[in-house]
């Protein structure tokens, strides 16, 4: 049925108790397929690091160099472009031109910690716009880090590469510090994850954009105008969701946009689906051939009748917009950020 | 056989876990060094502060004070009272220059004859590297 | 105090070799023989042989020794031997010191030099304590011959009933209307199929009968002070605005209730309807009715219509209204306590959608929904369908790091398996999975029902469920099949999760109240886990059931039955004594500051006013358990610990370096 893949996480520990590890790995198949997404991790009645087994196995093939070219291209563009789309540092903050935002050096409350994905890619470039209008509309006091910002190291690390993860980590804390940043804003959960779980010696107050978003509707400094009468699902990413518990804020956000009708579907919360964008898989398809599970999302959604597929993830919104392109369901379903909701209504 | 320095040791064992411990060491015939004397207690709660300073002034070398592990003991706390007070107590002997290191707490079940033996040596031999502690002690 | 010369005897033991040969056990005797207070000092092949206690005896009579000191094996052996013996000889027990020169000497040491060294030095600490040593006096205390069971499900009902049977009086508090626990709630058990209801009612009747049981339904402890013999107990009664004398157990309130059918059944766990005034269930004992004041109209309100519906139907004139709580104050002298366990909350678990989907149960749910006496009368229909498919996944809430429960429930391989059964006796042609992690089949006839199950055609999977979601009307289980390695999605159209036994969920309430602990698991802890595993820290406090773990009936009534029969030796010796090791205060040095109060664990040192505004510590000599703790707590030094004074471990200190 709904499955996509023949890795078999404990056919690979099984084997490890009595063989050389690295040799289980290349027998194998499928270790590239996980998406390091944790649903197995949360449910686990014994407690197994499965996702650290997975990445652990991942840094063998890498330290062997059996990596697959584009894991490996990756890899490499973020040791020379410090982000991992293989485009120069110079043109990172390219996205923002023109909305005349305040670079973090001239002293902010928040600083925007835009992310790769949001700063490269055309399609995200429009919700990390987003965002920067709606914390204007509030006024919140805010700066970017323009070419300095350097790829948090979150997917490197799942990518099986710990040294350049610690590295791009000790860079980014350290020029928080520089700027003496006590709070961050990231548009990706996972950014926003790994600085608040992964980053040893971190400082700073972290908090996702539908967390301050929220918070800033509930304090009543957005005002929305307009309405938008469409029937809308939210689709949890796994990093904000199943791994951080965050649920709530991302659907307060949505029930207070005037019109929406908010409905969920089978999976929601901690029961979500993976869209498959995690863990690297931005970069490498899987061994399998079966349905991308993004697809099987965007049947759900549809089967609740959503008009608009709703998600506060870079990762989300590239897989589940690809599945509404290729499988032509442009007239039916539209997939969002939420922000971009959000912008639309105010 | 060459005897140098000959540590004075005195033990406080609580009567359900560590002295038991220390009982099964023996019918379990695991040797260590004769150095160690104890003292039966009922619970390491009931070691005060003036046993370990009245047996370092008449000229112990080392104080080993052993009870149940934490949850284990017969009068449910004791043993973390002990805890606290000894926290305090070795703070006072680093203070009056006796060395922190000549008192050791140490959790020994009634099971752990094997760990008892092993404890008690180890001490021994730290506090015979740190040598006598008066001139009134030897051999 | 008399002051009297002190005449001490030392007896070396050589425990045939098993001291002689590492300990030169002549010279021992020989170097403490001019020790001050040492009149002789012998040596003797065994000590503990009649011959050797004979020595001690003859000595004590002849010579005037009035301390003994015996060099032998571990006390924790034969100290009570030795108190035995110079009682013996007229001596006060507590007079005997003993040097453990064979566990802590001649078997852990080689050298011979060495060993005999610290054994002199070990008897000396002997003879040093001993002359210091006072007579103890034991002390007993009368046991009241009145037990408090609390909690009545099937362990409470059976330690209550084997008490009252032994002739003493028993005090049986529920806090629920009615007696039977989760037992009650039962269809049939595993692994013989007897139906619950037929096997417990009769006892649960003759509980209600039986002369020497008071029920105290609706009630709660909520006081116990005392201890061992003489607790003091206060239970309050909640009202029942039902006059228990007059109500016939007609239910013609409950059919008049203007609620009814509007409130859920607790005891059919949500899936039935009953009115604010009702009985839990058919065969409830006591059989009268009650009204639940958190709903009643009246009893909220102020108002039910033009006048209380139930009040009017009622011919017996049992309806109270103006009823108020009653609070009953006992002395006792044991309990036990039954307090059962609480069912695993499944929505712990969303993956399994248990809350989401009407037709995934918990295991107590579908014992209501196959029961004949439940809401539906035993009719298993999913959609007014009868399911087709019905898988049962274990383990859920047990076994479980992710929710905290380590531990095995114990009860629910069978109790699916029973519930497979059951299913297929009723619908033979519906198609029954059960997903487990490992089949637990210990018990007496289990491995054989098991077998049983099995060959009637249900079908087990081994690997845990990884997801449930909607297909259509129906359900997708999905899982791997370990066995095979492979991915495995079965559909469903009712899915029972055999949901865990965890702790009742007000346990610390309990503890507090008894000054008992638990174990890691968060279930009552025993004494001791294989020599005492009914007893409790606190003397005279036993448990029973599932409060203290998870398991089946067989596995309650004994327990019980254990339970029962520990309060009951302890209430028939009539007496017990109390530790004569114990603290006492000065009350001239004490200054009534409560560091002892705080310090002890068992609640004996209590300030007490001796003249107006002067506190004072006095410890309650039945309570202390003798720690030493307040002891070392007490500034002033106004406590000392009898047989572990200061001066005598004082004077140990100095003869042992
Ligand atoms: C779904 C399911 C099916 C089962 N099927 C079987 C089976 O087929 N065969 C079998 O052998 N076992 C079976 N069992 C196990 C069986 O239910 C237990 O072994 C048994 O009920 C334990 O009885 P108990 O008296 O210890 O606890 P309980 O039945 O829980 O009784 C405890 C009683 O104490 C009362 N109480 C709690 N706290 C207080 C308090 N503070 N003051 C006063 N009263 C209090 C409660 O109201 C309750 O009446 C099953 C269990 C489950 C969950
Ligand atoms: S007063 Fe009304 S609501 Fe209350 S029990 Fe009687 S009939 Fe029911
Ligand atoms: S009894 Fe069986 S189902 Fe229940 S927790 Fe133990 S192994 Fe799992
Ligand atoms: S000796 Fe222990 S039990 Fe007795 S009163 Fe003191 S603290 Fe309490
Ligand atoms: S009884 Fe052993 S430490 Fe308290």
């Amino acid at each position: 049925m709904f499955r996509k893949s023949h890795f078999n996480i404990r056919k690979f520990i099984y084997d490890a108790f009595d063989k050389d590890m690295a040799k289980v790995v290349f027998e194998k198949v499928g270790i590239w397929d996980c998406t390091t997404c944790s649903a197995c991790l949360n449910k686990c009645p014994k407690g197994v690091d499965t996702v650290g087994f997975v990445t652990g196995l991942r840094q063998l093939m890498v330290e062997d160099g059996r990596i697959p070219p584009p894991i490996r291209d990756a890899l490499k563009s973020v040791s020379i472009h410090k982000n991992p789309w293989k485009i120069g540092a110079e043109e990172r903050s390219k996205w923002a031109e023109g909305l005349e935002i305040k670079n973090i050096s001239e002293g902010a409350d928040i600083l925007y910690f835009v992310g790769c994905t949001p700063a490269y890619d055309a399609r995200l470039q429009k919700v990390a716009r987003a965002i920067v209008g709606i914390m204007n509309k509030a006024g919140v006091d805010f700066g970017i880090l323009g070419n300095e910002e350097g790829c948090c190291g979150s997917e490197i690390r799942r990518m099986g590469d710990p040294w350049t993860f610690e590295y791009l980590a000790k860079e980014n804390i350290e020029t928080f510090k520089k700027y003496n940043i006590r709070k961050v804003v990231t548009t990706s959960p996972h950014c926003f994850n790994t600085f608040k779980n992964e980053y040893e010696g971190a400082d700073f107050e972290v908090q996702h954009y539908t967390e301050l978003i929220a918070g800033l509707i509930e304090e009543g400094r957005l005002a929305f105008s307009r309405e938008i009468n469409k029937t809308v699902t939210y689709h949890d990413p796994c990093f904000l969701g199943k791994q951080n518990k965050i649920f709530d804020p991302p659907r307060k956000i949505l029930a207070s946009i005037p019109g929406v009708k908010l409905v969920e579907m089978d999976r929601a919360r901690e029961r979500s689906l993976c869209c498959e964008g995690g863990g690297g898989r931005m970069w490498i398809e899987s061994e399998d051939s079966e349905d991308r599970l993004a697809k099987i999302r965007v049947g759900e959604a549809m089967c609740v009748q959503a008009q608009i597929l709703a998600t506060a993830c870079p990762f989300c919104l590239l897989t589940l917009e690809d599945v509404v392109k290729t499988e032509e369901l442009e007239e039916s379903i539209e997939v969002l950020d939420i922000a971009e909701l959000v912008i639309k209504a105010l | 056989m060459n005897k140098g320095f000959e540590p004075n040791i005195v033990g406080f064992a609580c009567n359900w876990c560590s002295y038991a411990g220390a009982d099964l060491a023996g019918t379990s015939r695991i040797k260590y060094p004769p150095n160690i004397k104890i003292i039966r207690v009922m619970c390491t709660g009931r070691v005060t502060p003036a046993f370990i300073l009245k047996s370092f002034q008449n000229g112990a070398d080392g104080v080993l004070v052993a009870g149940c592990h934490p949850g284990d003991c017969h009068y449910i706390a004791g043993n973390l009272k002990c805890e606290k007070i000894m926290d305090v107590v070795k703070r006072l002997v680093g203070i009056l220059g006796i060395g922190k290191e000549r008192l050791r707490l140490e959790w020994v079940s009634a099971s752990e004859g094997g760990r008892f033996a092993d404890v008690v040596t180890e001490f021994t031999e730290q506090v015979r590297e740190l040598g006598p502690l008066s001139g009134k002690s030897q051999g | 105090m008399e002051s009297e010369e002190i005449k001490i005897g030392v007896y070396v033991c050589h425990c045939g070799i098993n001291i002689g040969s590492t300990v030169d056990v002549e010279q021992v005797r020989d170097s403490v023989s001019e020790l001050p207070n040492v009149s002789i000092s012998r040596d003797f092949k065994y000590m503990c042989s009649d011959p050797g206690q004979a020595l001690i005896r003859k000595d004590i009579e002849e010579r005037g020794l009035n301390r003994v000191v015996v060099a032998a094996c571990s006390p924790r052996m034969h100290e009570p031997t030795f108190r035995k013996t110079i009682q013996q000889a007229g001596l006060n027990p507590y007079c005997v010191e003993i040097a453990n020169i064979r566990e802590q000497c001649s078997w852990v040491h080689e050298d011979k030099a060495d060993a005999t060294d610290k054994a002199v030095k070990l008897v000396c600490s002997a003879v040093a304590k001993a002359s210091l040593l006072e007579p103890l006096e034991e002390k007993e205390v009368e046991i009241a011959p009145r037990a408090l069971v609390i909690g009545a499900g099937i362990a409470g009902i059976q330690a209550s009933l084997d008490i009252a049977d032994a002739g003493f009086q028993v005090y049986l508090v529920e806090r629920e209307p009615s007696i039977g626990g989760h037992m009650a709630q039962l269809d049939k058990t595993f692994p013989t199929l007897d139906c619950s209801a037929c096997i417990m009612t009769p006892k649960m009747v003759e509980v209600e009968r039986h002369p020497n049981i008071e029920l105290l339904t609706y009630s709660k402890v909520i006081e116990v002070g005392g201890y061992i013999g003489n607790f003091n107990v206060k239970v309050k009664k909640k009202p029942r605005y039902i006059n228990m004398d007059r109500c016939t157990g007609c239910g013609l309130c409950a059919e008049a209730c203007r609620l009814k059918g509007r409130i859920t059944s607790e005891f059919d766990v949500g899936m039935g309807k009953r009115s604010a005034s009702y009985i839990p269930f058919p065969y409830a004992v006591p059989s009268k009715y009650t009204i639940d004041a958190e709903h009643c109209l009246f009893l909220t309100k102020g108002k039910c219509g033009k006048s209380p519906a139930c009040k009017d139907a009622c011919t017996a004139d049992a309806v109270e209204f103006e009823q108020k709580e009653e609070i009953v104050e006992l002395d006792i002298g044991t309990i036990v306590v039954a307090t059962g366990f609480d069912l695993f909350d499944a929505t712990e678990k969303p993956e399994y959608g248990y809350g989401l989907y009407d037709n995934v149960l918990s295991g107590l749910e579908f014992e209501r929904l196959v029961s004949s006496s439940g809401p539906t009368q035993g009719k298993i229909a999913i959609g007014g369908k009868d399911p087709k498919d019905v898988v049962f996944v274990q383990c859920v809430g047990s076994r479980d790091k992710s929710v905290g429960n380590e531990y095995c429930s114990r009860v629910c391989c069978m109790y699916t398996a029973k519930q497979a059964y059951l299913i297929h006796e009723k619908l033979p042609d519906a198609r029954l999975t059960i997903f487990y992690i490992d089949i637990r089949a210990f018990g007496k006839g289990f491995e054989e029902f098991y077998d049983r199950v099995r060959e009637e055609g249900v079908r087990y999977i081994r690997g845990n469920v990884s997801e449930i979601i909607k297909k259509g009307d129906r359900l997708l289980v999905m899982a791997e099949d370990t066995l095979l390695g492979e991915p495995i999605d079965v559909e469903a159209d009712l899915v029972v999760l055999a949901t865990g036994i965890v702790p009742r969920a007000d346990v610390r309430e309990l503890m507090n109240l008894l000054k008992i602990s638990q174990s890691p698991d968060g279930f009552l802890l025993e004494a001791h886990p294989k020599l005492r595993p009914v007893d409790t820290a606190s003397d005279g406090i036993y448990i029973a059931g599932c409060c203290q773990g998870p398991k089946d009936i067989p596995d309650t009534v004994a327990q019980a039955k254990g339970a029962a029969s520990s309060a009951m030796t302890k209430m028939s010796q009539g007496k017990v004594k109390v530790e004569a090791i114990i603290a006492s205060v000065d009350p001239f040095i004490c200054r009534g500051c409560g560091r002892c109060v705080e310090a002890c664990e068992y609640g004996a040192p209590e300030l007490q006013e001796a003249e107006p505004g002067i506190l004072v510590s006095e410890v309650n000599d039945s309570l202390c358990k003798g720690c030493g703790a307040c002891a070392v707590a007490c500034p002033c030094r106004a406590i000392s610990m009898k047989h572990f004074k200061n001066e005598q471990i004082f004077s140990q200190i100095e003869a042992v370096i």
